[in-house]
């Protein structure tokens, strides 16, 4: 390859988000590899990285839709702990039927995303404080319902979470559902192409006859139900339903939906994207694990990837 | 209040030998593309009321930018008493005694009165405190001298828009200022606010203030000013005392200039269905409108800036909503409350600011063409991009759109371009009626004329629209019937055949003719 088609590679994976990220997954796992051939090249490995990837991506891809549309939703996390909570407690406490109790678990975080999206479009108030508004008072109602939240649930409500189909456990499969299905809706459908121009401007497509409102409403619901399915795969997954499950939920998914291509000034983002930016999020986690890194630095360094992929889009944007 | 004009009065000294107060020489600017001002002179002299009028796009803003050191002149020179006078900034400016009342925007609403005229400049005791006693009372004596009866504690976000703009201008008085300038003072404000504010600034002459007064209101000018300079095109061309001057002379050097573009011999036939009509809608600035628009017909909605022209055209398309009055579209009673409505019954709207209101500027000139017409491109809810593709391709080869591709972001696209994109995004719904705010603002004169003619061809194919647009000569060359808008009511309609750029000013002139006559 010549010098000037080196550039142009360069160049495209500059350009090209979802390229640049699997260029860094790509070297990240080969240097992994050479570092800890003991620890890092092993299917129980990967099927690790991919249930932890399971949670973050069913969270990212709501999370990217929001972002394609301008706004987020600080609130999933507690939204989360609260959908687990209500689906143990209807299975052991209430003696609901497993399945039940799952669709009662999405139901709850439906619920939740409602509320918020009917506060922001209604009532007006910004999506940054009626979200953390509402991570407060979930994360409370939560203690509130369950102090201590609900342990040891019952076999039937185990299938849900543990079961393992070609050597994966379900919640990959789930996310790998989700994923596909929103891939195509932001891709293809006329109602989720909308969120784009919602995002790009939301006065301009006001006048261009689109529903604004509605169309942020929906993204919350759906974000809402999106945390509701996570938490209830978490609560099944661990056969207990945790309080303080999901704390921090909101930074990694943000962070990963960044990295991913998504801006926090909307219209841009892809599925893919967003799908890279947990995978290689799950990596990093994975990498400083293998590496024994103490727990803290990985708090810090989601913070600092956030920091970069912010710098990244802004740059990009000063750029034009 | 009789005393203290009465001291006023003796502290004005000036002598008829003194060098003018300001004197600007050979002013030149340009921005790119624009020769803002060419060669443009003023002199305001101690004690006078200077207004400065011309119509949009004149330069009268640039100019005043310069004098307050916002903008940098390309040439030119400026005196102070004869003293050379060059701000590099605002500060600059304010150090010379030289002082700008803005619409809005520089107060702080937070803050009371006082903490706002002295903001970023309060008096220390010799402790070092905020000297609160100098601040008060320094602000009751100015309070008291603009007639102000508010107290010195109240909030500005607690003012009306003409007590927010006393204090502008006490503001401006706290810091010994030698010359005032009013960009459109009145504007917000009403009738017996703005004789108050005459009166004002009547006094402040009186004291030896230079008052400069920007403004399209000719009437005003008759009220308040002693000479007035008149800009055209970035060029004075007239400087008159008010005593020997007259409104019409003023509109024609306002004015003045060739048609560039020949007005359009073809119209619909008189008969022609009617596709909308408006009776009595009052809405959100818009007091009292009614209006007909034929098919094939182009109606251009003429008036000053402010006479309520966009928000009746926003009222149109369901987006500010009727508070009464009625109207129909094709014969059909038509209430909308969402742009959607509108675009059902066969609307479209090019709106006034392209970048605001109407692209996606990150996205592709595809996506921005598409943006309305998602029904016509997917099939059960899903997008076809081939259908995009067609669609797309069809309507930048129709309107002749100078794009390196359909992928290509609109940001990156020449005013004339975006235009384009955003008209082909409304043709490609085939709307009965297009309405279309200020269709060639920042557009270039070749693409205008491409911009005309199409919009021609197509009024003959049927396409209703209702134009709005600041700038006359337009107005006459597109328009088939012009509707005069003041203050939010349509008070005049014209065949463009009939009329000329005077006649329009005239109807459209609060306190112009046409008002008195209609009024009384």
């Amino acid at each position: 390859m010549n010098l000037n088609g080196l550039k142009q590679l360069a160049r495209r994976i500059a350009v090209d988000r979802p390229l640049l990220l699997i260029v860094l997954i790509g070297s990240l796992s080969t240097w992994m590899t050479i570092s800890y051939p003991e620890a890092f090249p092993h299917w129980d490995n990967f099927a690790a990285v991919l249930l932890d990837a399971a949670q973050s991506g069913i969270l990212t891809v709501g999370m990217m839709i929001l972002l394609v549309g301008g706004v987020f939703d600080l609130s999933i996390g507690s939204t989360l702990a609260f959908s687990g909570i209500v689906a143990g407690t209807l299975v052991k406490d209430f003696g609901a039927s497993p399945l039940l109790a799952f669709l009662g678990g999405i139901a709850t975080g439906f619920v939740c995303g409602s509320i918020n999206g009917l506060i922001i479009t209604r009532l007006r108030i910004n999506a940054l404080i009626t979200t953390l508004a509402m991570q407060g008072i979930l994360r409370g109602v939560t203690q509130l319902v369950a102090p201590a939240g609900v342990a040891n649930l019952p076999e039937g409500f185990k299938p849900f979470g543990q079961t393992v189909f070609l050597a994966l456990q379900s919640p990959f499969w789930v996310m790998l559902i989700v994923a596909l299905l929103a891939w195509f809706a932001m891709n293809r459908t006329r109602f989720f192409r909308q969120f784009y121009y919602v995002g790009s401007n939301p006065r301009a497509a006001t006048l261009s006859g689109i529903k604004v409102d509605f169309v942020v409403l929906i993204g919350f619901i759906l974000m809402g139900t999106l945390a509701g399915l996570a938490g209830t795969l978490l609560a099944s997954r661990l056969s207990n339903a945790v309080v303080l499950a999901g704390i921090g939920t909101e930074l990694r998914t943000i962070t990963a939906a960044i990295l991913g291509g998504a801006s926090l000034a909307g219209g841009v983002g892809t599925i893919p994207g967003a799908f890279l930016g947990v995978l290689f999020m799950s990596l990093i986690q994975n990498m400083l694990i293998i590496a024994r890194v103490p727990v803290f630095w990985q708090s810090i360094v989601v913070g600092v990837v956030l920091l970069i992929a912010i710098g990244i889009d802004q740059l990009g944007r000063r750029g034009r | 209040m009789d005393t203290n004009d009465a001291e006023c009065r003796t502290l004005a000294p000036y002598d008829v030998e003194d060098p003018p107060r300001l004197s600007v020489r050979g002013m030149a600017k340009s921005f790119p593309g624009v020769v803002a001002l060419d060669n443009v002179s003023l002199e305001v002299l101690p004690g006078e009321i200077h207004a400065v009028v011309g119509e949009n796009g004149a330069g009268k803003s640039t100019l005043m930018h310069i004098v307050v050191g916002v903008y940098q002149p390309d040439r030119g020179q400026m005196e102070i008493d004869g003293i050379p006078y060059a701000p590099v900034d605002e500060r600059s400016a304010q150090q010379r005694g030289v002082a700008m009342v803005f619409q809005e925007g520089s107060l702080f609403p937070s803050l009371n009165i006082a903490e706002n005229i002295f903001a970023g400049r309060q008096p220390v005791t010799s402790l070092g405190m905020v000297d609160f006693q100098q601040i008060h009372n320094h602000t009751k004596d100015l309070l008291r001298e603009l007639d102000l009866s508010v107290d010195y504690r109240v909030l500005v976000s607690d003012l009306s828009p003409s007590q927010r703009q006393l204090v502008e201008i006490a503001k401006a008085l706290s810091q010994q200022v030698r010359i005032l300038i009013l960009d459109e003072p009145t504007s917000s404000l009403t009738i017996s606010e703005a004789r108050q504010l005459f009166k004002i600034l009547h006094r402040l002459a009186e004291r030896g203030v230079a008052v400069i007064y920007v403004t399209h209101r000719l009437a005003e000018v008759f009220e308040v000013a002693d000479r007035v300079t008149v800009l055209k095109d970035g060029r004075v061309t007239g400087v008159r005392r008010i005593v020997e001057t007259t409104q019409d002379e003023l509109i024609h050097l306002e004015v003045g200039r060739e048609l560039s573009f020949a007005p359009d011999p073809i119209r619909a036939p008189a008969d022609a269905p009617v596709v909308l009509e408006v009776e009595d809608v009052v809405a959100p600035g818009v007091a009292n409108a009614s209006l007909r628009v034929r098919e094939g017909e182009i109606v251009c909605l003429a008036g000053l800036v402010g006479a309520g022209r966009t928000e009746l055209c926003e009222s149109i398309f369901g987006i500010r909503q009727l508070v009464s009055g009625r109207m129909w579209v094709g014969g059909t009673e038509f209430t909308p409350r969402h742009p959607l409505d509108a675009m059902q019954a066969g609307i479209g709207m090019v709106p006034e600011d392209r970048r605001e209101a109407g692209l996606f500027l990150a996205m592709s000139v595809a996506a921005n063409i598409v943006a309305a017409n998602m029904d016509s491109v997917s099939r059960n809810g899903t997008i076809i991009d081939a259908e995009v593709e067609r669609l797309a391709s069809r309507m930048a080869e129709t309107l002749n759109i100078v794009t390196p591709n359909l992928e290509r972001e609109v940001m990156f696209l020449s005013g004339g371009n975006q235009q384009k994109v955003l008209l082909a995004r409304w043709l490609a719904r085939r709307p009965r009626l297009l309405i279309i705010d200020e269709p060639t603002r920042g557009v270039d004169v070749g693409t205008k004329s491409d911009l005309y003619s199409l919009l021609r061809e197509l009024a003959r194919k049927g396409v209703a629209y209702l134009v709005v647009s600041s700038d006359l000569p337009e107005v006459l060359a597109l328009a088939h019937k012009i509707v005069v808008m003041s203050e939010g009511r349509t008070v005049g309609e014209l065949d463009a055949s009939q009329a000329d750029e005077v006649t329009i000013l005239q109807i459209a002139t609060p306190g112009g003719v046409a008002r008195e006559g209609g009024r009384s």
